[in-house]
């Protein structure tokens, strides 16, 4: 029988939704083109040529190395873009993902990126044509909400905030607004430089939508002491850490 | 040290946390409201600060139009609002003007919130505030502003006497 990862434990659906974020089996919720994704970026201009930082590969006539022929490079790396980042922030608030899966989402799914993970925010790091595509991946599924989660280079403590009257996350930089027919628009890049068009990001989910989809546990929602698996899983990692790290000399 | 107290006559301080952070129209429609009442002696709005520039990052400098940054009109006088309005702490003289206040805000805000009654503003003067501010500073002006920050920015006079 062919290895299946069972990624996290649990039965609750916040579990089931840890498991969908770290295997990338999520829902395709939205569409993004790629010049409105270069545009809230920010790093080029929209339509331009990816920079490079060395030549291509192919060009460059890499020296003999076994794990050079074993691993295929990544396309970014082959061009030789520059590094580049996106960052992500969720709202406490039923935010969608949160920083530790949308970490292991990105190294489990994505070659060659470097995930950052902190308290608020999480960054991926990679050649630019491969963040573009982790980036372009997590904003068109559920795990991305344009209300409960948003893009910020910069200015990230709108996540552990109340909510603003209309739902949204507060954003002191003010990159996206719900406007009146519905649609969260990014107005701004994710440093808070304005932008030429507006970008639409979609419909904000509902707050039951929200709360259905989230991984993040919450008493108000599912509470994590609820998810006996989870617990019992926890406390052997802890436990057995705990018996590993002693050493009587 | 002079006697700096404010609140010699022991009045009441509450603070109002909604469950959303306030529009301005929200925050200026409960702000007349309140300011209505009689019975209020002074009160200050708290919240994410929304700065007329972008304060760090690659964009440092990059002047800020936020939504909620807007000019309220509160009992007849404009002011800008310089926050995103999360609570609102206020001082009443007694028990009846709380409950007037607990009315307008179950009348007004349109989602739960918090009202409690506690120590919320201070009623002497600090070390440091004395040592800004002296000894003949206006006892209703004592914890409203920071003693390093500006009286302009920060203080709004809306009623004269």
């Amino acid at each position: 029988m062919a290895y299946k990862p069972q990624y996290y434990p649990g039965a609750t659906s916040v579990a089931a939704n840890r498991r969908k974020h770290m295997s990338g089996d999520v829902e395709k919720l939205r569409e993004i083109s790629d010049d409105d994704l270069t545009m809230i970026l920010g790093h080029r201009p929209a339509g331009s040529d990816y920079r490079s930082t060395h030549p291509p590969l192919a060009e460059m006539g890499e020296p003999e190395c076994s794990i050079r022929q074993t691993v295929e490079p990544t396309p970014g790396a082959k061009a030789g873009d520059r590094v580049r980042y996106v960052q992500f922030v969720d709202s406490m608030y039923n935010g969608p993902s949160v920083p530790y899966f949308r970490s292991y989402g990105a190294a489990i799914k994505f070659r060659g990126v470097d995930p950052g993970t902190l308290s608020g925010r999480q960054v991926v790091e990679a050649r630019e044509r491969d963040m573009e595509e982790v980036a372009k991946f997590q904003i068109e599924t559920e795990m991305f909400d344009p209300a409960l989660s948003s893009l910020r280079g910069a200015t990230v403590h709108g996540h552990s905030l109340r909510l603003q009257e209309d739902g949204v996350m507060f954003d002191m930089l003010d990159r996206a607004r719900l406007e009146d027919d519905g649609i969260v628009k990014m107005h701004k890049d994710q440093v808070g430089r304005p932008i030429d068009k507006k970008v639409q990001l979609g419909k904000p989910m509902s707050a039951k939508e929200a709360a259905k989809r989230t991984t993040i546990y919450r008493v108000d929602n599912v509470a994590y002491r609820s998810d006996k698996e989870v617990i019992e899983w926890v406390h052997r990692v802890f436990d057995q850490r705990t018996k590993y790290g002693f050493k009587p000399e | 040290m002079s006697d700096t107290s404010s609140d010699t006559t022991k009045h009441l301080q509450l603070e109002i946390v909604p469950q959303r952070l306030l529009r301005p129209e929200t925050a200026q429609g409960l702000l007349n409201e309140i300011l209505d009442l009689e019975g209020v002696v002074r009160l200050f709005v708290h919240g994410p600060r929304l700065p007329g520039t972008v304060p760090y990052g690659p964009a440092k400098g990059t002047p800020l139009v936020h939504d909620s940054r807007r000019l309220i009109e509160i009992e007849g006088k404009t002011v800008e609002l310089m926050v995103s309005v999360g609570s609102i702490r206020l001082e009443v003289t007694d028990a009846d003007v709380k409950e007037q206040v607990h009315e307008i805000c179950e009348k007004i805000l349109p989602f739960p919130f918090e009202f409690r009654e506690g120590n919320f503003m201070l009623r002497r003067q600090t070390v440091s505030g004395y040592a800004r501010f002296g000894p003949d500073q206006d006892p209703l002006l004592v914890g409203i502003t920071d003693p390093k920050g500006k009286l302009k920015d920060q203080v709004c006079f809306i009623k004269d006497e």
